[in-house]
């Protein structure tokens, strides 16, 4: 088959004026003329065959997709407009009266500053630790291999897992508590995840620890797709070792580290499960690390509400899709251009 | 292009993936009666440890050696999972047959939406006068019965008579002064004196509920079960007592965080190895600590008094509030369920049931068994109460109850006060 670029380049025309089934008639293209959009409708076993590897290839994917992501994202936008109890078909519609609720909810409003506390100080947290450790690991040193799987381990251990060895350790009699009165350091001994004043920070400090490891590995996988040539060039022309990371390094590690920023700001935004172990079901709010995900099942399905927990799903999923997009317009502009847009003109 | 090899792997692949949807499809949790006349009960209840999940075990087998054919399914859910598993499974139409239940709104939305059956006949007249009117009325909407008790469980503080002789209390507090004084000279002995498991929120709210119960007058408390609003201000006022109460810091460090019957670091938990002196909970406690102390028997030196009286407030000082545990049959379930059920209220059932969980039984006529003095003690409390009432959540229903639990936890942090918990409950009327 033929291979489709996005530039206007000599390519095999359509054989749609020639006999149907005829591969042996190819009309060279001149250069710099448009290329057709489409394909012309053709005919015959070779077409047949093409339709077939696409619904074939394309068609489970599809199904999957607009089975678990459209239709429940549309089914979700319809409950929501209901107050249901979630028994039988929902009949009691009222309009956007559910949305005026989330948007009036104090306990909302808290909770999506903490997603934005959460999306900001993620950033400012593991970018900059990640990346020095990133630029350490990259350099031959001992004991390197070792270093990089420890720092991934903990991304690698299950959230379930990381959030009840933490909150057992982080108790107000837990080993934390315990270690700092053993060295002396007892007045420093906190509610760790209790008092509400500290409690986000202990959360960002696990988030913290718990994905740096996935930021190392995706700048390191970065730094080595940097071409050696132009740091030795650099250090030829006397650029010393700071020089090169500030005006070379980091300038070529952009892709990545947009890329990074921009997963990390998405699974900011959807935090739910380390908040839901460490807290439980109840008292995340109270502790001040409630998130929308959180708030979503805490007044939806825990509450039995079930339509106005939908109406928390489409303003948790519009939120991050225009957050997204955004993104992706302004941000990942360059980096996916061609892929995901049309070649940007420059 | 595709080849002859990969056609072959995709069809494959097609084939298991229908079949892995088929096996899926197959294993859905509702019982029924099959083709050869034998029958699939399936049962899930909140007993996952020790005494109380081996009497299940040992009731429904003594009922399938009784009813040859019969299968009881039995699936025990961690407490805390039980409501949201409950109603996931409910809405999902494919049900338990059996499930626990109990009462209030709770009960009544399951009734609402037409997933229980009503077991007002299915009952023996015998069943019924030695249960008793009070416990079937718990579970019961509009004069029908939807649910078996199978304990009655009254509130109030239990307490560890070593440590209180340990801080030289030697007088259970019958009035929030003496009990103050209390927790002071606890304090002083270095003991943690009230254990609360804030982390669950209902262990939290229980102190709200009390003090509403002393603070509200019945007609009001009772007429939370129709209309959920919180206008009257004896609510207010139960929330300032408990403010007063709370900046006295009579709980254990750490409350907001601890669970309430997970483990040795749970409130109960705390109570059954002697780290905190005092627990206000339901008549389940007893059976709950017991699980927990180190050698797993009844903590010995356990005992009990009921919720302190506050000064001048519309409820009456011997109220008591708590809970009826019981059974209800799903809609779909075979007429099994409800003999499975009357088989478990039976005497020599219930006088298992009552030593298992160390529990007052719901059968009058096994309360005999109950030998722990606490349980005693609250037994007694219980036949001489003017009137009980129904724990405030399960009587709020699970959407307003939940929001009430919260808000109270929100003041025990010093996060709301008084006021913020009658506003979490408006909040949540207008969500549901």
């Amino acid at each position: 088959m033929s291979v489709r670029t996005s530039t206007p380049a000599p390519r095999r025309a359509p054989a749609d004026d020639v006999g149907a089934g005829d591969e042996s008639s190819p009309a060279l293209r001149r250069a710099g003329d448009p290329a057709p959009s489409a394909p012309g409708p053709r005919s015959g076993r070779r077409d047949w065959r093409k339709a077939l590897e696409i619904t074939v290839l394309v068609g489970p994917a599809l199904v999957v997709f607009l089975g678990f992501v459209i239709f429940p994202v549309v089914m979700a936008g319809y409950y929501g407009f209901f107050r249901w109890k979630g028994y039988g078909p929902p009949t009691d519609f009222i309009g956007l009266q559910n949305y005026a609720t989330i948007f009036q909810d104090p306990t909302f409003h808290e909770a999506l500053w903490h997603n934005v506390v959460i999306v900001v100080m993620s950033l400012v947290l593991q970018g900059p630790i990640a990346l020095l450790l990133a630029l350490l690991l990259n350099r031959p040193m001992r004991g390197q291999s070792a270093i990089r799987v420890l720092i991934f381990v903990p991304y690698v251990i299950a959230e379930v897992v990381v959030g009840t060895g933490w909150s057992l350790m982080l108790q107000s009699d837990g080993a934390l508590n315990g270690l700092l009165e053993k060295v002396g350091l007892g007045a420093l001994a906190e509610d760790w995840l209790s008092n509400p004043a500290l409690a986000i920070w202990t959360l960002l400090a696990i988030i913290t620890w718990k994905y740096i490891g996935f930021a190392v590995i995706l700048f390191l996988a970065g730094l080595q797709g940097i071409p050696q040539e132009l740091t030795e060039a650099a250090q030829i022309d006397g650029a010393s070792y700071w020089q090169i990371q500030r005006r070379i390094t980091l300038p070529l590690l952009g892709p990545t580290l947009r890329i990074w920023a921009f997963l990390s700001i998405i699974g900011s935004l959807q935090l739910f499960d380390l908040v839901y172990i460490i807290w439980g079901q109840y008292i995340a709010s109270t502790a001040g690390t409630s998130t929308m995900a959180t708030y979503m099942v805490a007044n939806g399905r825990n509450a039995g509400n079930y339509g106005y927990g939908n109406a928390v799903a489409v303003v948790l999923f519009v939120i991050s899709l225009v957050v997204a997009l955004v993104y992706q317009r302004y941000v990942l502009r360059r980096d996916t251009a061609g892929a995901l847009t049309e070649r940007s003109e420059r | 292009m595709m080849n002859r090899r990969s056609i072959t792997r995709l069809v494959t692949l097609g084939a298991v993936a229908a079949l892995a949807v088929s096996t899926l499809a197959g294993c859905g949790a509702g019982g029924g009666d099959s083709a050869d006349g034998s029958v699939n009960l399936t049962f899930w209840h909140n007993s996952t440890t020790g005494d109380g999940k081996a009497y299940w075990q040992q009731t429904a087998d003594d009922f399938e050696a009784e009813h040859p054919g019969v299968t009881i399914e039995i699936q025990a859910i961690q407490n805390e999972d039980m409501d949201g598993k409950l109603q996931t499974a409910l809405n999902s139409g494919d049900a338990p047959d059996i499930f626990m239940a109990r009462g209030g709104g709770k009960l009544a939305a399951v009734v609402e939406a037409g997933q229980v059956q009503d077991l007002t006949d299915a009952l023996s007249d015998d069943t019924k006068a030695a249960l008793g009117e009070a416990s079937l009325a718990a579970l019961s909407v509009d004069d029908k019965v939807y649910g078996v008790p199978s304990s009655v469980l009254p509130g109030g503080i239990y307490y560890s008579k070593d440590l209180f002789a340990q801080a030289g209390i030697t007088e259970t507090p019958t009035t929030f002064d003496e009990l103050s004084d209390g927790v002071d000279k606890l304090k002083a002995a270095g003991i943690a004196p009230i254990a609360l498991g804030a982390k669950d929120a209902w262990p939290a709210a229980h102190w709200y509920y009390f003090f509403v119960l002393r603070e509200c007058s019945q007609d009001v408390v009772a007429a939370l079960a129709t209309d959920p609003s919180f206008s009257d201000e004896c609510f207010l006022r139960a929330g300032e007592d408990l403010a007063d109460f709370a900046a006295t810091e009579p709980y254990n460090n750490g409350f907001l965080t601890t669970t309430a019957q997970q483990g040795a670091g749970s409130s109960a938990g705390l109570v059954a190895n002697h780290k905190a002196a005092m627990e206000l909970m339901g008549a389940w406690d007893p059976g709950v600590i017991a699980s927990l102390t180190p050698d797993e028997q009844p903590l010995a030196d356990l005992g009990w008094f009921p919720f302190p009286a506050v000064d001048g407030g519309d409820g009456d000082a011997g109220a008591m509030m708590g809970g009826v545990d019981g059974y209800s049959c799903h809609v779909d379930a075979p007429k099994e369920c409800a003999e499975f059920l009357e088989f478990a209220s039976q005497k020599q059932q219930q006088e298992a049931y009552a030593q298992a969980f160390v529990t007052l039984p719901a059968n009058k006529d096994a309360q005999g068994v109950v030998t722990d003095p606490a349980l005693q003690e609250v037994l007694a409390s219980y036949n001489d109460a003017p009137y009980v009432s129904v724990w405030l959540d399960t009587l709020l229903g699970q959407n307003v109850g939940n929001a009430l639990n919260v808000g109270v936890v929100d003041l025990l942090a010093g996060k709301g006060d008084a006021q913020g918990i009658v506003d979490a409950v408006e909040d949540a009327i207008k969500k549901g």
